[in-house]
């Protein structure tokens, strides 16, 4: 989707019932639909075929609820009741399922397979064998004793113990492969052969071709031509492991989009593996849950490691996926700030940046109400970020909720105050920081000196940075 | 020496024998003191001043499994790797200047002091006590331990039409920082130079993955480090150039003779014997002088260890093959290691052919090199006719090393271990083989032992268990390969 909705719910209710006549679909739950749904150019169009879900042919068989999952699981919460009817996926008024018609039922489907899949225990068994043994998991939090006395150093030897959860030790480098696996799980699950995926700096890409490698199954990335030319190693990879990469015009959002109109083309052939915590419900939930196993690791580390929570958590926000996957664990443990660093590229003031939730207002985009950035007509602002994989206009409706009720802390660093964070850590600790993560590491320059001795905080270090030295190299000589 | 038999045929003779024995095994072979049996003899130390039965019967047996270790040499439990010199039987050695002598000497103490240390062993305690501080560092900074993977998608492609095959796992250590088993060796290195008093630290590197890993652990441990590389690759690499120097490195080009690796290494040898009391010298490999041979693979045999212990949790048993690529030798005897000793266990290494063992453009030292000393060691090398050593040539930079870890030379003469080859192309296509089968992509090195399960897994009966070592990844390579793949 590429347009944004300013106008109330009120206008679009009008339009309700016409589509719900059209559609000749069950709809016992409030559902807003925005009222033009100009947003597949071109394809899409509604057929009677689409709304028979018989048509999407789930060949899955749906497990048995269980009331507990055996230990050791890399155990996934489900808050929901198999039986319910599908959610709504809102987070307060954030979330949604802002599509056309034609998504619904494919929607529904997977949300139903989704929760099957949670509960049963063949699934998870596969899904932890294979965090383990294929991704590498359970990831360490690792003390960071040299980037610790750097701080106390500065402060008259009083500072905050710094604590690296290093999910740039996963496979592929960064903890996009939690979700993509699991997902690609999930599709061959439903017997779908073949994946279809968007990328913005690489990083979902490649993850998701390891995961489609692996399990066999075909793989699609959408990449525009932009990000391309940015991140050219990336794509190499993608060929490399066997998916073919789609150049689109545009950025992120353009990629985004066609992605979506692919699936949307080819519903119940083709599986579209969401890469981050965007997106129509249950795309979010989805993720999130994927990506959560980040936090419940970093909560029994630290009891193992100070027996206690972390006082802090800090974590770079671009979509929010990473930030989410290590704050769910802690939102309902209040004694936990969590803190989300959002990129401000050349400066909030420049208009140059991505910092959606600093700068942004709330609006749809793709298919979900969160915060986004957008200029006065509602169209998408472009955004910029050294950090390629920050560089999204919107970002996760679940944030947009824990900045609106209070519970998430929100700040930004420059360009320039990741780059030197990047070039710290890797001098420091030996450690490598994607740039994207190194916006987080910026952060512990002003936050430090405000912490009390001993205070725990704990940093996300969302991926590594080999990839980012050309750019680093030239970010320098400049 | 008198030395009285009581109960046992132990005549003067053989006694008076004990002039002629070799050289006495110092405390830092690997011979076990039961194995020598004085630990058993309870009452005395020395055997020349006591009399004793006990002794003389010790003795005698000792000479006997010393005489006829020379001629059935066949059981690994009873060989010294190394000896007190450093010797694999006639391999390794420490062949290097005065000056370095005592440098060697004091690592070597060194090494044996902290060996045994509680707190400084590796990866017994890495999952247990997090306090040691070997262990918790492979832990919580490197991500040890690392999986064993079964490559469900790999075994299929391999299995035959009637269903029958081996069963393919691989050693995850790409998964550790910095992408390769080389960091294994540069931690316990460092941790070595820091309890040494050293502040300063030198590493030679080809392509820079280890001058990478050595960078690495000093920017963790706040050590000055000097890296030597040859000024060719310097351009071919320049990125971890790059990546060196952002970790807080210098790295000093190399422009003498062809200004590759192996003139690195030379230089790297004149730094040292210049600085050497303020120096350590992270050597990469099981190569140089002893006790590098001995020490590398000490850091690096937490691989097998843990290979032995997941292979039990898998499938109750050990593994039948053990595969890995061999440019140096160090992550080959780090998995091999520990299994040196059971002889239902197969070891394979797998060396690069490069353009063909025909075309004089390859790195397979042991199978077309021939016995010489090279960096302080005796080990086969890829020499010529007046000596001087060949340039070798391989696609992957890792492999590009004209020498061999001594014990690789010794595993090969004594038949424990087999040594085989693969050529340039085979490994481009196994890089791509397995990245599109398992969404893996190994590094240029491993791909080599990737390549040989083509010729391997055939010949092999229903479910063998191989494991191949995955020493690294491949993300450096992709320019590389795309290259020669027009992928």
């Amino acid at each position: 989707m590429n347009y944004a909705c300013k106008t109330h719910h009120s206008a679009m209710k009008s339009h309700f019932t016409h589509f719900r006549t059209i559609a000749g679909h069950r709809n016992h739950y409030p559902q807003v639909v925005c009222a033009n749904p100009v947003v597949f150019e071109g394809n899409g169009r509604a057929t009677r075929s689409k709304f028979d879900s018989s048509a999407l042919r789930l060949n899955y068989k749906p497990g048995s609820p269980t009331t507990e999952l055996p230990k050791g699981r890399v155990a996934i919460l489900v808050d929901d009741d198999a039986a319910k009817p599908p959610s709504t996926g809102k987070f307060g008024r954030f979330g949604g399922k802002f599509v056309p018609e034609t998504l619904i039922s494919c929607l529904e489907e997977l949300e139903v397979v989704f929760r099957q899949a949670l509960r049963d225990p063949q699934f998870q068994e596969e899904l932890t064998t294979a965090l383990k043994d294929y991704v590498g998991r359970e990831t360490p939090l690792y003390y960071a004793e040299r980037l610790t006395a750097h701080y106390k150093a500065q402060n008259m030897g009083r500072g905050p113990d710094i604590y690296i959860k290093r999910e740039d030790l996963t496979h592929c480098g960064a903890h996009k492969m939690n979700n993509a696996l699991a997902q690609a799980m999930i599709a061959k699950r439903m017997g779908l052969t073949a994946v279809v995926a968007a990328t913005g700096a690489g990083q979902h890409g490649v993850a998701t071709a390891a995961a489609c490698a692996k399990l066999g199954l075909s793989c699609t990335v959408f990449m525009s031509t932009a990000d391309m030319e940015k991140q050219p190693s990336n794509v190499d990879l993608m060929n490399l492991l066997g998916a073919k990469v789609e150049p689109t015009a545009g950025s992120f959002k353009d990629a985004s989009s066609e992605s979506i109109r692919v699936w949307a083309g080819q519903l119940g052939e083709v599986y579209y593996l969401a890469g981050t915590a965007v997106g129509p419900h249950p795309c979010p939930t989805m993720v999130r849950e994927f990506q959560s196993v980040i936090g419940r690791e970093t909560r029994r580390q630290a009891a193992e490691k100070w027996g206690g929570t972390p006082d802090a958590v800090v974590a770079c926000v671009g979509s929010g996926s990473n930030a989410l996957g290590i704050f769910h664990e802690f939102v309902s443990d209040p004694t936990v700030r969590l803190i989300g660093v959002e990129a401000a590229g050349f400066g909030l003031d420049s208009g140059k940046h991505a910092a959606t939730l600093a700068a942004g207002e709330v609006g749809v985009y793709h298919g979900a109400m969160s915060y986004l950035l957008q200029d006065e007509e509602g169209h998408i602002v472009r955004p910029h970020s050294v950090g390629v994989g920050l560089e999204y206009p919107g970002v996760a409706p679940e944030l947009s909720f824990l900045k609106e009720s209070g519970r998430m802390e929100f700040c930004s660093a420059t360009d320039k105050e990741a780059v030197e964070a990047y070039r710290r850590v890797a001098r420091l600790e030996g450690i490598i920081p994607a740039l994207e993560a190194s916006h987080a590491f910026a952060y512990l320059e002003k936050l430090c000196p405000t912490l009390p001795d001993g205070a725990k905080i704990v940093v996300s270090c969302s991926g590594r940075g080999d990839k980012d030295a050309a750019m680093v190299s030239t970010y320098m000589s400049r | 020496m008198a030395i009285r038999a009581a109960a046992t045929s132990a005549p003067t003779a053989r006694s008076s024998s004990a002039l002629s024995l070799p050289p006495p095994i110092s405390s830092s072979s690997s011979y076990s003191s039961a194995q020598l049996s004085f630990g058993r003899a309870k009452s005395t130390t020395r055997p020349r001043t006591t009399v004793g039965c006990a002794i003389s019967c010790t003795m005698t047996r000792e000479a006997a499994a010393v005489t006829s270790t020379e001629k059935d040499d066949s059981d690994p439990a009873l060989w010294s790797r190394p000896d007190s010199f450093g010797r694999f039987g006639k391999f390794g050695g420490k062949y290097v200047p005065e000056t370095l002598m005592y440098a060697l000497t004091e690592l070597e103490s060194a090494f044996n002091s902290v060996k045994n240390d509680p707190d400084f062993q590796a990866s017994k305690l890495c999952i247990s006590a997090v306090k040691a501080e070997l262990g918790g560092i492979l832990k919580d900074y490197v991500g040890r331990e690392t999986p064993l993977y079964f490559a469900e998608r790999l075994t299929d492609h391999y299995r035959r039409p009637n269903g029958e095959g081996p069963h393919i796992y691989l050693k995850r250590e790409d998964l550790n920082h910095t992408g390769a088993h080389k960091i294994n060796n540069a931690i316990g290195q460092v941790l070595l130079a820091k309890r040494l008093g050293k502040k300063r630290i030198i590493a030679e590197t080809g392509a820079g993955q280890h001058g990478v890993a050595t960078a690495t652990v000093c920017a963790r441990f706040g050590l000055e480090c000097i890296i030597y590389m040859g000024a060719q690759d310097m351009e071919r690499q320049s990125l971890n150039v790059f990546r060196m120097r952002l970790l807080g490195a210098e790295v000093r080009g190399v422009h003498s003779g062809t200004a590759t690796l192996k003139d690195a290494t030379s230089e790297a040898i004149r730094d040292w014997v210049t600085n050497v009391e303020s120096t350590h010298y992270i050597l990469g490999s099981v190569a140089g002088p002893h006790p590098y041979p001995m020490m590398v693979r000490e850091f690096h045999k937490v691989i097998g260890e843990e290979t032995r212990r997941q292979a039990m949790e898998k499938w109750g048993g050990k593994p039948d093959i053990l595969v890995a690529c061999v440019g140096g030798g160090s992550n080959a005897m780090g998995l091999f290691e520990d299994f040196v000793k059971d002889k239902d266990v197969r070891l394979i290494g797998v060396e690069a052919a490069g353009l063909g063992l025909d075309s004089g453009k390859h790195a397979a030292t042991l199978t077309k090199g021939e016995v010489g000393v090279l960096h302080g060691a005796m080990s086969y090398l890829l020499q010529d006719d007046d000596g001087q050593i060949i340039e070798p040539h391989s696609i992957s930079a890792g492999l590009d090393y004209p020498g061999v870890g001594p014990e690789h030379s010794f595993l090969k003469e004594k038949g424990r271990a087999e040594y085989y080859c693969v050529t340039d192309e085979e490994a481009l296509e196994a890089f791509k083989r397995v990245s599109r089968l398992e969404g893996i992509i190994p590094a240029l090195e491993t791909s080599h032992a990737l390549a040989y399960l083509e010729k391997l897994c055939p010949t092999l009966p229903d479910k063998t268990k191989v494991v191949l070592n995955c020493s690294g990844r491949g993300d450096k390579d992709v320019q590389t390969a795309i290259k020669y793949l027009k992928v």
